[in-house]
């Protein structure tokens, strides 16, 4: 198929134009095009007739990511395969270089941006997950030049749905600077290899002294009511060390317990629990084996 | 003359011919052909499952600048006759649906045409398509075969009586009932008898390149038309009987590249019938490229039955009886040649594989529903008939305390020819050796010590095996009461002035390499290099008739017809050498033909180049020997006076992750009996391809209707096709017997090579999971299912 | 509605207007009448048969549109042999018998030729994962990893 007809192009250089360009239209009618690894899919199947694209490719500041004492700072624009080999998200933020690394194929990870990711928030989606396992915030700017940020919880609604207007442009995403103990990781599975997530799970924990956990996030992607955080399972890993495989066992349980699941073409609802418990229990032991410097 | 034709080039590694123009992007597969002032096609098709037409407005549709034209089925119902028509309806008592190209009075599927919108631009077509508003009358959805074959209120095809398509008693002959009541008794009386309905879903080879057509119409010469297909000559035929134009004034062809084909480009289709009959109406070439959501909606879909099978054995393994209760869901069944109850069909006629049955009661009908009809795809009709079978061997040999190889080896047919229960011939060939082979490669005692020890430490391995007797070509004798078609292999061979060999074959080939494989054995046979050998495909203005690239026929038929004519024309060359050089106490037979030259065998001497006596014969007939004339050209038609068979054997081994029910497939062995191998590289690019296809029909693809006979599964995100990193590289081996009925002793193979494939996964994970019971019956093979299997049993075996 | 855009394909500068919703696949194939990149899709984007290069990199060309590529060059498998010398991965594809019907070939080719500049010395699994974008339904990729494997090999 080929998307409906579409009006114009626009490729701003900066955010101000590409805001200025949006604002000729009607909220809706003017889309801004990322990676384009959704919004074609939407557009050919015509799921969405946009009647003005705007391209961001040109937008230099919408790109790469960089580190500073406040934490980590990734431009909207940035693709796929940059995260998946970038340095400064090892450990900490290690879930959102899994999560990269295994989106799609090679050639959607040459396009593919967690801007868009993040904006589209697809039902059976891995950064969606990813961010609101570490708690990342979303940097927004409108037409009206109003900027505003958003941590991940408020950002990410339900399925195809965020905190975002249609003026605004996501210009990046950010992590605070993270202690030293702290580790993240993101794995999900599908029927073939590297597929859209049937479940996806994000854990994040941070250890005490004595090698506890003193801090922890457990996200899940793969719902059909949107990225959901366990926050039993979170409670529940509070005080345990990694090396504790029961208690591990126990918040993995936990959070399979307290989500709700549905059921599809590609798992039952009790299946998709069982791959929260699974996923769950490895991503916890890797998240703590990574904040252990491990 | 040496009438075995030298060896050097058959069996020898060559890299194909077909690549250089397929790696540098210069293939021409349909969708780059193109006709100048060609319109583009697009079919509106059915968002409804059943439901009565009530109106179709496309006046919308038609006003959209750059639309040329808008059909229905009311427009075309009174232009075009409907189907059947003869040339494509088999000699098999059934009953055939009446069609057109496009929905007349009802709807019958999700996706079924009912209108068509031509256009000069693509885009625009795209957009007018979406102005096409249907009015319908819902009808209930009829999804499930066995209800269809029970109800005969609700109807897919009004004027039927019922709903069923077709069936049939495959064993018995004409004393049927005495045959069944000796099935019973021996049931009645043996020591270990198995039960089991097994269900294979539906799924297919979708080829990589979808369907298409281009023609164009000129009112002296007639519709030329390109159509994506396996059988040209078969298509010309049939458009000729709908469309009433003379088969002289169609010449089809299939484009000389096609992105595959595995059965699916087998059929008359609805389609090219509607390009064909509006290209002659609106007298401008058009062109329709089906989208890969068409695709999946309308055809590709097959398999799709259920077996209640039970097996009578002896208590120390021997296998007494077999009786089989079939049902499958054919869909509306509106395909011509197929009408989607041959596979079913054949399915059951292979369904004894490689097993000797002394007696059997083999039943099946054949169900219509709401769906699109089942089409063919590779392992044809058998790829659940041998899931049945390969399982339920299994779970005989279980009951009977045997180690299923064991079990395997000792109910092999041993002693061939055989004629099966079902009265399917094998000609020829060695299944023991075969499978001694397949354990010479996998060493069983030392994998069971493994798996003990594996288990001991919570890991689950586990060993399976499958057996596949499959067609080498498909013998007039089935073709012929099956598809109304013949089944002899044909080629013509002409060989230029310049000593280049041109072979036309009259089917089409879709990757399977013909072009390199006939030139190996026309080469060898000529003494010559298979770079002075072209092929010419598809093309029913220059080949002979051919019913199609169907069944294995291209190494058992194609390639032995080949070396006939070749023969014919070494012959000739012969009578003109012992005339020319005046060679005394000759006979045909002391003429060798080996590095472009022809040579005397009782004397080196006497000898010629091949091109000289080429030249001479066809550019200077003079001075010829008694009765000759120059030329040098022959079609010869090749047919075994029975039907052939090749053999496979395979064995895998996996692991099984019992929290999850994921599984890895550890290794992948396979035996096989090709007969002689033209070329080794194609025949292991055969397997590969096979025993992976095979893989990813069981574990990954699947069609899924709703309870609303929505088809959900029209695009590559939600029809799940296995990639690289979800198979393994498959170990092929050889255990060849040559062929006796074929010149070269080569069989045909890779047609039914997937059958195989699903009852040796599933026995793997079966003795994997041997501890719980588990016993899988149902395919795709969802690691969801065999986690609900092991809870179940792990419930089981605490209550 | 129409767009005049300026894009380079096999180094061969194509300027044209042409509709802003036109496919970079399509371009490809209509505009500049080169039909080796494939299309196996509707609208999913899965299959890889249309992969070319953009400015080096592997994408699937039916995921893009034209006006993207505008002032961008692109590589598609015409341009993979130079001077007609096959590259040594198109050669390591025919010595392999690394194709059957050849639909898919394009769009394996060009992914695995960037894959190869990425990462020089792969592993079976990094060639088998590297391919998860690329659908093959006649050759079972084993031989496609044979033939990356070597190709690898020979350009060491
Ligand atoms: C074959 C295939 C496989 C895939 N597999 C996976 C997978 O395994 N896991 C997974 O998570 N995803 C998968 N995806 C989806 C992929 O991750 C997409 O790249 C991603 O969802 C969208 O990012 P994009 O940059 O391509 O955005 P686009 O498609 O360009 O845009 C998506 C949406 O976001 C909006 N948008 C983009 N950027 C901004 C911005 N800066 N500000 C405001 N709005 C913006 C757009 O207007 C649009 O609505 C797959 C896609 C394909 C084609
Ligand atoms: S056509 Fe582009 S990925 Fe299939
Ligand atoms: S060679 Fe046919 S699809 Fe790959």
């Amino acid at each position: 198929m080929y998307p409906a007809v579409i009006e114009d192009y626009q490729r701003p250089a900066s955010i101000d134009e590409a805001l200025k360009a949006a604002a000729r239209y009607d909220a809706g009618e003017a889309l801004f095009l990322a990676g384009g690894q959704s919004l074609m899919q939407a557009m050919k199947s015509r799921l969405v007739r946009p009647r003005c694209v705007i391209d961001l490719q040109a937008v230099k500041d919408l790109k790469g990511v960089s580190a500073s004492g406040a934490g980590v700072r990734i431009g909207a624009m940035t693709r796929y395969v940059e995260i998946a080999k970038e340095a400064k998200l090892k450990g900490a933020y290690g879930a959102l270089g899994d999560a990269a690394a295994h989106v799609g194929d090679r050639q959607v990870r040459n396009r593919g941006t967690i801007g868009g990711s993040l904006c589209w928030n697809y039902l059976a989606a891995c950064m969606p997950a990813a961010n609101l396992g570490v708690g990342s915030s979303m940097e927004l700017i409108s037409a009206s030049g109003k900027k505003r940020t958003l941590v991940a919880d408020e950002f990410i609604k339900g399925p195809l749905d965020t905190a975002r207007t249609d003026d605004e442009v996501l210009v990046a995403t950010t992590l605070p600077a993270a202690p030293s103990k702290a580790g993240s990781a993101y794995k999900k599975w599908g029927l073939v290899t590297d597929a859209l997530p049937v479940i996806g799970v994000a854990v994040y924990v941070e250890l005490d002294g004595g090698g506890a956990i003193s801090k922890a996030r457990f996200a899940v992607g793969g719902l059909a009511t949107g990225p959901k955080r366990a926050k039993g399972a979170e409670a529940a890993l509070i005080g345990k060390k990694a090396s504790d495989a029961a208690a591990i066992a126990a918040a993995a349980e936990k959070a399979s317990a307290e989500l709700e699941t549905q059921s599809d073409l590609w798992a039952d609802s009790a299946y998709r629990k069982n791959l929260i418990r699974s996923l769950g229990g490895e991503m916890i032991a890797l998240a703590s084996k990574r904040a252990a410097g491990q | 003359m040496s009438t075995k034709p030298g060896a050097n080039w058959v069996g020898a590694k060559f890299n194909r011919k077909e690549d250089h123009r397929l790696i540098t992007g210069k293939g021409r597969y349909l969708a780059d052909l193109s006709m100048p002032g060609a319109l583009h096609l697009v079919f509106v098709r059915s968002e409804q499952a059943h439901a009565k037409i009530k109106k179709i407005e496309v006046s919308a549709a038609k006003a959209l600048p750059g639309v040329v034209m808008v059909v229905t089925g009311e427009d075309i119902k009174t232009k075009i006759k409907p189907m059947p028509q003869p040339v494509v309806q088999p000699a098999l008592a059934a009953n055939y649906p009446k069609h057109w190209p496009l929905a007349v009075g009802k709807v019958k599927f999700h996706g079924e045409p009912i209108a068509a919108i031509v256009a000069r631009d693509k885009y625009v077509a795209a957009d007018a398509a979406e102005l096409v508003r249907a009015e319908y009358e819902p009808l209930p959805y009829i999804g499930d075969p066995e209800k269809a074959l029970a109800d005969k209120s609700n109807r897919v095809h009004d004027e039927w009586p019922d709903n069923v398509i077709f069936q049939m008693t495959f064993t018995g002959g004409a004393e049927a009932e005495k045959n069944d009541a000796e099935v019973d008794r021996i049931f009645k009386s043996a020591d270990v008898v198995v039960r089991q309905r097994f269900k294979t879903h539906r799924c297919g080879v979708t080829p990589m390149e979808t369907r298409g057509a281009l023609m164009s119409w000129d009112d002296s010469d007639g519709l030329t038309a390109y159509i994506t297909t396996q059988r040209p000559h078969i298509d010309r035929l049939a458009l000729s009987d709908i469309l009433e134009i003379p088969a002289e004034k169609i010449r089809v062809i299939a484009p000389r590249d096609q992105g595959g084909g595995f059965g699916v480009k087998a059929p008359f289709y609805r389609e090219p019938m509607l390009v064909a009959y509006l290209t002659r109406e609106l007298k401008r070439p058009i062109r329709w490229v089906e989208s890969r959501q068409e695709h999946l909606m309308a055809v590709s879909q097959e398999r799709d039955q259920i077996h209640d099978i039970e097996v009578a054995a002896s208590k120390d393994g021997k296998l007494l009886a077999l009786r089989n209760r079939g049902v499958a869901d054919c869909g509306d069944g509106c395909e011509g040649v197929y009408w989607g109850f041959l596979m079913p069909f054949l399915g059951c006629v292979e369904l004894p594989n490689a097993y000797d049955w002394p007696i059997g009661d083999v039943k099946l009908k054949v169900a219509v529903t709401n769906k699109s009809a089942l089409s063919p795809a590779r392992a044809f009709g058998e790829f659940p008939t041998r899931f049945a079978m390969e399982r339920v061997i299994d779970m005989v040999a279980k009951k009977c305390g045997m180690e299923p190889a064991d079990f395997r080896r000792k109910n092999v047919v041993k002693h061939l020819p055989h004629t099966s229960i079902t009265g399917e011939y094998f000609d020829s060939g060695d299944f023991v050796k075969v499978w001694d082979n397949l354990m010479n490669q996998v060493d069983l005692k030392g994998f069971r010590r493994e798996q003990e020890a594996a288990r001991k430490q919570g890991r689950y391995l586990g060993i399976g095996f499958g057996l596949g007797v499959e067609l080498s070509g498909v013998a007039s004798e089935l073709l012929v009461p099956m598809e109304s078609q013949p089944g002899y292999g044909a080629a013509t061979v002409r060989i230029d002035p310049r000593a280049k060999v041109i072979v036309f074959e009259g089917d089409a080939p879709q990757g399977q390499g013909h072009e390199t494989t006939v030139a190996q054995a026309v080469a060898a046979s000529f003494g010559i290099h298979p770079n002075d050998i072209v092929v010419t495909t598809g093309d029913t203005g220059t080949t002979p008739f051919g019913s199609g690239t169907i069944g294995a026929r291209a190494g058992s038929y194609f390639v032995s017809a080949a070396v006939m004519a070749c023969t014919e024309l070494k012959r000739k060359i012969a009578r003109f050498m012992i005339h020319d050089l005046k060679v005394e106490n000759a006979t045909m037979d002391d003429f060798e033909f080996a590095d472009g030259d022809i040579v005397f065998k009782k004397n080196s001497n006497i000898k010629k180049s091949f091109r000289e006596m080429v030249e001479r014969i066809i550019m200077a007939p003079i001075n010829m020997p008694a009765g000759e004339s120059g030329g040098l050209e022959h079609t010869a038609f090749f047919e075994a006076a029975k039907p052939m068979i090749c053999f496979n054997a395979d064995c895998a081994k996996v692991e099984i992750d019992i929290n999850t029910g994921q599984f890895k497939i550890l290794s992948w062995t396979t035996s096989e009996d090709v007969g002689q191998i033209i070329n080794p590289q194609i025949v292991e690019g055969q397997m590969q391809g096979a025993v992976v296809q095979g893989l990813s029909n069981a574990m990954f693809e699947q069609f899924v209707y709703d309870e609303n006979g929505q088809q959900l599964t029209a695009d590559f995100e939600n029809y799940k096709l296995a990639t690289a990193a979800d198979v393994p590289e498959i170990k092929v081996t050889h255990a060849p017997t040559p062929c006796p009925h074929t010149p070269l002793g080569s069989r045909g193979i890779g047609e039914g090579r997937p059958s195989s494939v699903p009852g040796t996964i599933s026995n793997a994970i079966c003795d994997a999971l041997a501890p719980f019971g588990i016993e899988i019956t149902e395919l795709p093979l969802r690691p969801n299912q065999i986690w609900q299997k092991i809870q179940a049993a792990k419930k089981k075996a605490a209550d | 509605m129409n767009k005049t855009v300026k894009i380079t394909i096999n180094g061969e500068v194509f300027e044209q207007s042409v509709p802003v919703r036109m496919l970079l696949s399509d371009f490809i194939r209509e505009v500049a009448s080169l039909t080796g990149t494939h299309i196996g899709c509707t609208y999913e984007g899965v299959c890889g048969a249309c992969t070319v290069q953009v400015d080096g990199e592997a994408v699937k060309s039916c995921l893009m549109l034209a006006s993207q590529a505008d002032g961008h060059n692109v590589t598609t498998i015409e341009g993979l042999a130079k001077d007609g010398k096959l590259s040594p991965l198109q050669q390591a594809f025919n010595d392999h018998h690394a194709l059957q019907c050849g639909f898919c070939t394009p769009g394996i080719l060009m992914n695995m030729d960037e894959f190869l500049k990425v990462n020089p010395n792969p592993t079976d699994d990094e060639i088998r994962t590297g391919l998860v974008g690329n659908l093959c339904r006649c050759t079972g990729y084993a031989h496609i990893i044979d033939a990356v494997r070597d190709a690898a090999k020979r350009a060491r």
